[in-house]
């Protein structure tokens, strides 16, 4: 049986924030917030998301944040428009 | 003197001149602790992310200012006794004022429901990257 070498994981996509500078992280912004949160309103892991882990603390203060001032959900559970 | 932002949301149900009234009242109590205004923001009626105190939707205002620390806790204090203020959040962002998105987002209900198809999208093409990112 030939060895075969797991090569699953490709392409470790880099930092989005640390590739474009001009990207900020601001809890007001939730358009741009929204790619890191799931369809429940999770907050997308570092490992998905590709954030480094200084960007990723800021995003998940943000969302944090955001949630707080009624933004973003908590959960999707309690959404209104349904 | 520190710069801090506070967002504020107002009962929905109050328009117009009752709605300003709440608005003008803050922005006078701002002015008595001896704060300098940088900004305000009216981000208009917006559906809140989750019920608060039983309502789907409040206005929401932003104040950029610059107070003695001192002037959070009584503004923050005052903001707890009106019942037309709903929610409250303050906080010393990093970097100055800078506006942000709401301010050009109209309020009448034709464009709020496009706003809405637009959030939609982004959320779907998240997904769509999450997978990539999987596989």
């Amino acid at each position: 049986m030939a060895f075969q070498p797991r090569r699953r994981f490709t392409r470790r996509k880099g930092c989005r924030f640390c590739i474009d500078n001009t990207l900020t992280i601001d809890f007001k912004e939730i358009r741009n917030l929204r790619y890191f949160i799931s369809e429940r309103g999770k907050i997308i892991p570092r490992r998905i998301s590709g954030n480094c882990a200084e960007h990723q603390r800021g995003v998940t203060e943000a969302i944090k944040r955001a949630r707080n001032i009624a933004l973003l959900p908590f959960t999707a559970s309690h959404q209104l428009d349904k | 003197m520190r710069y801090y932002e506070t967002i504020f949301i107002v009962q929905p149900d109050l328009a117009g001149d009752a709605y300003t009234e709440v608005v003008d009242k803050f922005k006078g109590i701002l002015n008595d602790l001896g704060a300098q205004m940088v900004a305000v923001e009216e981000w208009g009626n917006r559906k809140l992310a989750y019920l608060v105190k039983k309502q789907k939707r409040g206005s929401f205002v932003l104040f950029a200012y610059e107070v003695k620390p001192e002037g959070i806790r009584e503004l923050e204090r005052r903001m707890r006794i009106d019942e037309k203020v709903i929610k409250f959040l303050t906080v010393q962002p990093e970097g100055g004022y800078k506006p942000s998105s709401f301010v050009s987002v109209a309020t009448e209900e034709s464009s709020r429901g496009a706003d809405y198809g637009r959030e939609r999208e982004v959320e779907g093409s998240a997904e769509i990257a999450d997978d990539e990112e999987q596989d």
